[in-house]
């Protein structure tokens, strides 16, 4: 048990002290603490009449103030308590090294932990994470058992769902081909003729700019390989650094989940961008592929990096990626658009990510591929995904074309149930922003409150499913101001937060800014900001208006009559060409990529 | 000792208010203060005129995605251990 002499010499900011009191009593020790703003000779008469072995003085730093505290600590000197007691000074803007400089036998800063202080006082050594935030990876899934609650709008999805699985039976693709042979390749002995063969009939597969790089490393300008002596300063960069006070977005909450995007071009940026971010407390990443190499036939191998958006989905990148963060973040792979999916997905799962995105329907209306070979290619995906017991997303960012939030969501629910009929665990991930049909038709004129709440009801309405909220969460309402974009996100996560969804995107606060890549600054500020508001909610929401429950109703009554025509077309290709769900009048244009690849 | 600006991670954003007469002189300003500051070009992420000067956001990459970034340290080092 230790003697202590509280002494706040601060006029007014005395709870820090108190905080540290508290801790220390209930460790046992003896602890007085004085009034604040005591003359410096009272205190240390006080200091005096004691055998203290501690006296903890906290104090604001300002101007004078430390001429203030060196003149204190020469009084103490000259009383005699600095023979037998060890002076301590904490507070906001102190630092160790200015605590030394004053003649103090330690510091402490606004950010130290109490315990802190608790370990010094009693000779321990401090461990800086422990009961700090512990990193746990979370199924999202896991609760749910994705049953349809609207018996109508199930017998439409089943309807759709049959038809759009009898089209694609006997339909195949190179991109279904590929991601056969590249199981069966990664499955195979390393350096066998078999292997030999598969290699011979992938190339036979791709495009001749992806066979070109394979055999010769002739990559598409501004892709190259990353040398062996950057692996090595990577590694040696993440062996010699680690996270201090890794922390949570959330205050109490459980829910939910927050991602970043990752996909900066370069995995080595993007690994050290997700270490950051991960003691800031993004509990996963979203790994983005450039937009060119959706459009090639085939995928390129090792470990590339590329000088513009996007990360390669190389087997060598993802596994580079996956194994460099921490075990317990979760991470997703982009799938839903392009000629790879199949293979894409396939590659996530043997890299081990945990998560995958697929959507037939945005993929096709807002990505660019062709409707009839993303629809071969994203149910060979699915059915993947579920061999390897990973969970995809649906992003419904069709709607960011100006497609109505009904069709987007009716997208959404047909991607569930194919997923759910081929043994997969899909995720909708409504938009969760400004999305241009609102902003024509008003449906957020008086807030952004309303309509975003009334998308996740209606979808509950509906189905039993995991909901993630993305993607980004604000997207369209924030701007390159630094400031107004956290706050955009921190609103948005606030009210994600009350309705209980399971995971939400955040974009960083240089989203908006699209002639260079994201900072690693930005990314942080737009994760504070979400703590922050995560603080101040704590246990209560923010509630929608009841205009909210009549724009749901809207919303159920609408998906239901998109999914009646939809039912009506011969097929879900057909469907989405003839504008069922998002037409040229919405903006929406069903890609051509890969356009006459079935067979 | 390794230079500051070689332990920047990616980009240093400057934020401030520059006094003006209008949004391109600001604009004018906004650069010739990233010159001023020895940073050469820098880009104006954000600007808003309000009359009496703009508020402005500017940035200077020093490192892009697959730079050969200063910060990551010579790596000799960690195949030593």
């Amino acid at each position: 048990m230790k003697r202590i002499l509280c002494v706040p010499l601060d006029p007014v900011h005395d709870v820090g002290i108190k905080l540290v009191r508290n801790a220390l009593m209930q460790r046992g020790h003896s602890t007085v603490l004085l009034s604040p703003d005591l003359p410096m000779e009272s205190v240390v008469k006080r200091a005096a009449s004691e055998p203290y072995d501690f006296v903890l003085v906290s104090r604001t730093l300002g101007y004078g103030v430390a001429e203030l505290l060196g003149r204190f600590v020469d009084l103490l000197d000259a009383s005699g308590v600095r023979d037998r007691a060890k002076v301590v000074l904490g507070g906001k803007a102190i630092t160790r090294e200015l605590a030394a400089e004053l003649g103090f036998d330690a510091g402490f800063g606004e950010h130290a932990a109490i315990e802190e202080v608790v370990a010094f006082v009693e000779g321990r050594e401090y461990a800086a994470d422990k009961g700090a935030f512990v990193r746990r990876k979370r199924d999202m899934t896991a609760p749910y058992g994705y049953a349809f609650h609207d018996a109508s709008i199930r017998g439409l999805l089943d309807e759709i769902a049959d038809k759009t699985l009898h089209w694609a039976e006997r339909r195949s693709s190179n991109g279904v081909e590929r991601a056969r042979l590249r199981a069966e390749w990664l499955d195979g002995a390393p350096g066998s003729a078999e292997r030999e063969g598969l290699e011979a009939r992938y190339e036979r597969t791709c495009d001749p700019a992806v066979v070109a790089a394979m055999r010769g490393g002739a990559f598409p300008n501004g892709v190259r390989r990353i040398s062996e002596r950057e692996m090595r300063r990577l590694a040696g960069f993440l062996e010699s650094r680690s996270p201090v006070l890794a922390r949570s977005v959330r205050h109490e909450q459980q829910k939910p989940l927050v991602f970043k995007f990752l996909g900066s071009g370069c995995p080595m940026l993007d690994i050290v961008h997700g270490r950051i971010c991960e003691r800031w407390g993004a509990d996963g990443f979203l790994l983005i592929n450039p937009s060119w190499e959706a459009r090639y036939e085939g995928l390129m191998q090792g470990l590339l990096t590329h000088d513009n958006d996007g990360t390669i989905s190389s087997l060598d990148n993802l596994r580079l990626v996956r194994e460099s963060l921490d075990p317990e973040t979760l991470l997703t792979v982009r799938a839903h658009r392009g000629l790879n999916t199949p293979e894409t997905v396939l590659l996530a799962a043997r890299a081990g990510a945990d998560l995958t995105k697929i959507d037939i329907v945005y993929g096709s209306l807002g990505a660019g591929t062709d409707p009839e070979r993303l629809t071969v290619d994203g149910l060979e995906a699915m059915r993947i995904a579920a061999r390897h017991s990973m969970p995809f997303d649906i992003p419904g960012n069709d709607e960011l074309s100006g497609v109505p939030a009904w069709k987007t969501l009716a997208g959404l629910l047909i991607n569930v149930m194919l997923g759910v009929r081929l043994g997969a665990r899909p995720i909708l991930k409504p938009l969760f922003c400004y999305g241009p049909h609102i902003v024509i038709n008003g449906q957020m004129k008086h807030n952004f409150v309303d309509y975003n709440a009334a998308k996740i009801t209606a979808l509950r309405r509906i189905v039993d499913c995991p909901i993630w909220p993305g993607e980004p969460i604000a997207f369209m309402t924030q701007t390159e101001e630094r400031v107004q974009s956290a706050n955009a996100t921190s609103y948005h996560a606030a009210l994600a937060m009350s309705l209980g969804v399971d995971a939400i995107t955040l974009a960083s606060t240089d989203e908006a800014y699209s002639r260079g890549p994201i900072s690693v600054a930005a990314r942080i500020d737009a994760l504070r900001a979400v703590a922050d508001a995560y603080r101040f909610v704590g246990d209560a929401s923010l509630a929608p208006t009841p205009q909210a429950a009549a724009f749901c109703d809207e919303l159920v009554a609408r998906i239901a009559a998109t999914l009646l025509e939809v039912s009506r077309a011969e097929s879900l290709p057909a469907a989405i060409s003839a504008g069922l769900l998002g037409n040229q009048d919405d903006g929406a244009y069903p890609g051509t990529f890969g356009k006459g690849s079935v067979h | 000792m390794a230079s500051a600006m070689d332990q920047v991670m990616d980009a240093i954003d400057i934020e401030t208010y520059l006094v003006c007469d209008s949004a391109q002189h600001g604009r004018a300003l906004a650069q010739a203060l990233g010159r001023e500051l020895m940073l050469g070009e820098v880009d104006v992420m954000y600007e808003e005129f309000d009359g009496y000067g703009v508020r402005v956001r500017l940035r200077k990459y020093v490192y892009r995605p697959g730079n050969d970034y200063g910060w990551l340290g010579a790596g000799d080092e960690a195949a030593a251990r």
